[in-house]
C-alpha cells in the first residue's frame, strides 16, 4: 500500500467511526425512520465531529492525553443521555418510487462532483494560506504539545494566527490527529470531501422531507456538489467548508424549530448553533441573525423570545464562554469599530467595499447570478425558502458591510474573503432556492410523505407552509 | 410543461454549465497525475511537491532540514531569510510548529537557535550544522 493510502484509510476510518458514535448521538435529534434517513446522516457527522473535537478540548482540560480513550469516554458520557432522549416517533415508512432514468442521471452528476471534490482535496496537503498561518497551525501546535499553548493567544508576533478566531477546527484537527496517532496533514484532508457529503445528505434529506420530488432534491444536490468556488483545493483545510455544513444545519433547523416538525428540532438548533460558534466568528452572527430572523417570521407565537434564546442563544453562548476561559477576551484586531461612530468615513468605506466586490466579480459569476434569480422568480412563495434565503442575506450583507471596517482597508478584504466567504452561503441558498421549487416539482401524490391519500392537502401546499408531518408513535 | 418549470429548467441548466465549465479536464488530468506521481512518497516529500512550497521549494527543503535538526529543548528559532514574507513567515511557523519561530527578528530571544537561509554567517554565532540552503546556528 501506498504511503498515501494507508492513513488515508485510517482517517477514512476515524471518521466513519466519529459518524458511527454519532449515530448514537442522532438518536436524540431526530426522528426514526427512512424519511428521515438521509438527515440523520448528517448530524451525525456533524455530532460525531463535535465529538472528536471535544474530546481533545476535555482531554486538555483534565491535564490527560487525548486520544481513542477520552473520545471513547465522552462518546459514551453524551450517546447514554441521548439514548434515554431518544425520539422514539417514527416517520412513516412509505412506497419510494423507483429510480427515474432523471434521477439515476442526476445521482451520477452528484457523485461525479463529489468525486471531483475528492480529486481536489486530496492531491496534495493542504496548503491554503489560512490552513497553513490559521487553522492547521494551530491545530498542529495543540496536538504537538498537547495543550492549548497560551503563546497563541498572547505573543503579538503569533498575531497572523488570529487569536481571535474560534477554536472548533484547530481542536477537530488536533482530534483527528491523536486518534491517528500522528500529524498528517494530506490523509486530514479527507475531512472535506466527507463535510461535503454531509452537506449533500442534509440538503437532499431536508429537501425530500419538505416534499420537494427525488429529481428535485437530487437536482440540488447534484449542482451544489459542482460548486467549485466552495468546493475546491484552496478552501480545503479553511473553515468555510465546515461553516458552510453548519450554516445549513442552522438554517433547515431554525425552519423545522418555527414549523414545528418534530420533537428533535430544537435539539437539532442547539447543536447547530455550537457548530457554527465554534467554527467560525460569523458563526455567532449567523446564530445571531438566525435569532433575529425567528422572531420576524413567528411574531404571534407567545413565550417564542425566551426559547428561542434557549435554543439558539445560550449553546452559542456556551462556546463564547468557553473560549473565554481558555483564551481570555481576544479584540478583533482586522477591524476597527470606531468607524461606525463616523459615519461620512464609514460610508465613504461601505461605497468601497461595494464598489470592489462588483469590480472583481467575474463575468461567469454574473451569469450565475442571473439564473439564480430566474431560479428564485419561477419558484412560489414558500415560508421555509424564504427563511433560508433571509439567513443567506444577512449573510452577503455582513460580508459586503464588513470589509467597510477593515483595518487594511475595504479593498484588501474584499480581494481576499469575500468571495470564499459568500460562497460558504451556497448550501443554504441551494436549499431556499429549491424550497420555493418546491410546487413545481412536488413528490408524486401516490408516494407523499405527509401521509395523505390524495385528498388532504398535498406536498406542494405542505412546502409553503408545512404542518407536522406524519409522525408514527410507535415505540422502538 | 408550464412556463415556470421551463424558467427554472433552464435556470438550473445554465448553472449547471457555469460549474462545469469550471472544471477544465486539463487540470483534472494534471492532478491524477500529480497524485500518482506523489502518492507513495513520504509526507514532506508531497508537501515539497506542492502548491504551499511553490514560491520557493529550496526554502521548503531548508525549512524541512531545520525541522529535522532542531536540538531537542529549543524554545524557538529565529529565521533569516533576504527578503522576509508574509509566506515564508507562514509556512516557516506551520513546518516547524510547536516550535515558535520569529522571522528575521532584530534581536534573537535568548536560547533560541538561529537558521539562515542563504549564504550570511551571523558574526558571533557557532554553526551547529550545515543545511540544504543555508545552516543552523546557535550563540557560542
Amino acid at each position: 500500500m501506498s504511503t498515501l493510502a494507508l492513513p488515508l484509510s485510517a482517517v477514512a476510518a476515524i471518521l466513519i467511526a466519529a459518524g458511527t458514535v454519532g449515530y448514537g448521538v442522532a438518536g436524540a435529534l431526530v426522528p426514526r425512520g427512512r424519511p428521515w434517513l438521509a438527515e440523520r446522516l448528517a448530524w451525525s457527522f456533524a455530532a460525531g465531529l463535535a465529538l472528536v473535537g471535544g474530546s481533545v478540548a476535555l482531554a486538555f482540560s483534565l491535564h490527560a492525553a487525548p486520544g481513542w480513550l477520552p473520545f471513547l469516554v465522552l462518546s459514551t458520557l453524551v450517546v447514554l443521555p441521548a439514548r434515554f432522549l431518544r425520539i422514539r416517533e417514527r416517520a412513516a415508512v412509505l412506497p419510494s418510487p423507483r429510480l427515474s432514468p432523471v434521477s439515476t442521471l442526476l445521482l451520477v452528476v452528484l457523485f461525479m462532483g463529489v468525486a471531483l471534490y475528492a480529486l481536489r482535496a486530496l492531491t496534495e496537503p493542504m496548503w491554503a494560506n489560512d490552513y497553513v498561518a490559521i487553522w492547521g497551525f494551530k491545530g498542529k501546535t495543540f496536538y504537538f504539545e498537547r495543550r492549548v499553548a497560551e503563546r497563541l493567544f498572547r505573543w503579538l508576533s503569533l498575531s497572523f494566527s488570529h487569536p481571535d478566531y474560534p477554536l472548533g477546527l484547530p481542536l477537530l484537527y488536533a482530534g483527528v490527529a491523536f486518534l491517528l496517532g500522528r500529524w498528517d496533514d494530506h490523509a486530514m484532508a479527507l475531512l472535506f470531501p466527507f463535510l461535503q457529503a454531509a452537506t449533500l445528505l442534509a440538503l437532499f434529506g431536508w429537501l425530500r422531507r419538505r416534499g420537494a420530488s427525488r429529481e428535485l432534491a437530487l437536482g440540488a444536490a447534484a449542482l451544489l456538489s459542482f460548486f467549485e468556488p466552495l468546493y475546491r483545493a484552496f478552501t480545503t483545510g479553511m473553515a468555510e467548508v465546515p461553516l458552510s455544513f453548519g450554516l445549513l444545519l442552522l438554517g433547515t433547523s431554525v425552519c423545522d424549530r418555527l414549523d414545528r416538525t418534530d420533537r428533535g428540532a430544537p435539539r437539532r438548533v442547539a447543536l447547530a448553533s455550537v457548530v457554527c460558534t465554534a467554527t467560525k466568528n460569523e458563526g455567532l452572527y449567523f446564530v445571531a441573525a438566525a435569532l433575529v430572523l425567528a422572531a420576524l417570521f413567528s411574531p404571534e407565537r407567545k413565550g417564542f423570545a425566551a426559547r428561542a434564546a434557549a435554543m439558539l442563544a445560550l449553546p452559542a453562548a456556551l462556546v463564547v464562554a468557553a473560549h473565554r476561559l481558555i483564551r481570555g477576551s481576544q479584540p478583533l484586531r482586522d477591524f476597527d469599530f470606531s468607524l461606525l461612530a463616523r459615519s461620512g468615513a464609514l460610508a465613504a468605506r461601505v461605497k468601497e467595499s461595494v464598489a470592489t466586490a462588483v469590480a472583481e466579480t467575474p463575468a461567469a459569476a454574473w451569469i450565475g447570478v442571473a439564473a439564480l434569480a430566474v431560479l428564485l422568480l419561477a419558484g412560489r412563495d414558500s415560508a421555509p425558502g424564504n427563511r433560508l434565503l433571509a439567513l443567506a442575506a444577512c449573510g452577503v450583507a455582513a460580508y459586503v458591510f464588513l470589509p467597510a471596517l477593515a483595518v487594511r482597508g475595504p479593498a484588501w478584504l474584499v480581494g481576499t474573503a469575500f468571495f470564499r466567504a459568500v460562497a460558504a452561503l451556497a448550501p443554504l441558498v441551494a436549499a431556499g432556492a429549491a424550497a420555493r421549487l418546491i410546487p413545481l416539482w412536488p413528490e408524486p401524490a401516490a408516494f407523499s410523505r405527509d401521509g395523505s391519500t390524495g385528498s388532504a392537502p398535498g406536498p406542494a401546499a405542505s412546502a409553503a407552509s408545512p404542518g407536522r408531518p406524519t409522525l408514527s408513535t410507535r415505540e422502538s | 410543461m408550464s412556463g415556470q418549470r421551463l424558467a427554472a429548467l433552464t435556470a438550473s441548466a445554465v448553472l449547471f454549465l457555469l460549474l462545469l465549465l469550471q472544471n477544465r479536464p486539463a487540470e483534472l488530468l494534471r492532478r491524477v497525475t500529480f497524485l500518482r506521481a506523489t502518492k507513495s512518497r513520504e509526507l514532506a516529500l508531497r508537501r515539497l511537491a506542492g502548491s504551499g512550497a511553490a514560491f520557493d521549494r529550496n526554502y521548503f527543503v531548508f525549512l524541512e532540514s531545520v525541522r529535522r535538526l532542531i536540538p531537542p529543548g529549543t524554545p524557538g528559532v529565529a529565521i533569516s531569510v533576504e527578503k522576509p514574507t508574509t509566506q515564508a513567515l507562514y509556512l516557516a511557523s506551520y513546518a516547524l510548529a510547536p516550535v515558535p519561530v520569529l522571522l528575521s527578528p532584530r534581536q534573537v530571544p535568548p536560547r533560541w537557535i538561529a537558521a539562515v537561509y542563504g549564504p550570511e554567517r551571523p558574526a558571533g554565532w557557532r554553526e551547529i550544522a550545515a543545511i540544504p540552503g543555508g545552516a543552523l546556528y546557535a550563540r557560542p
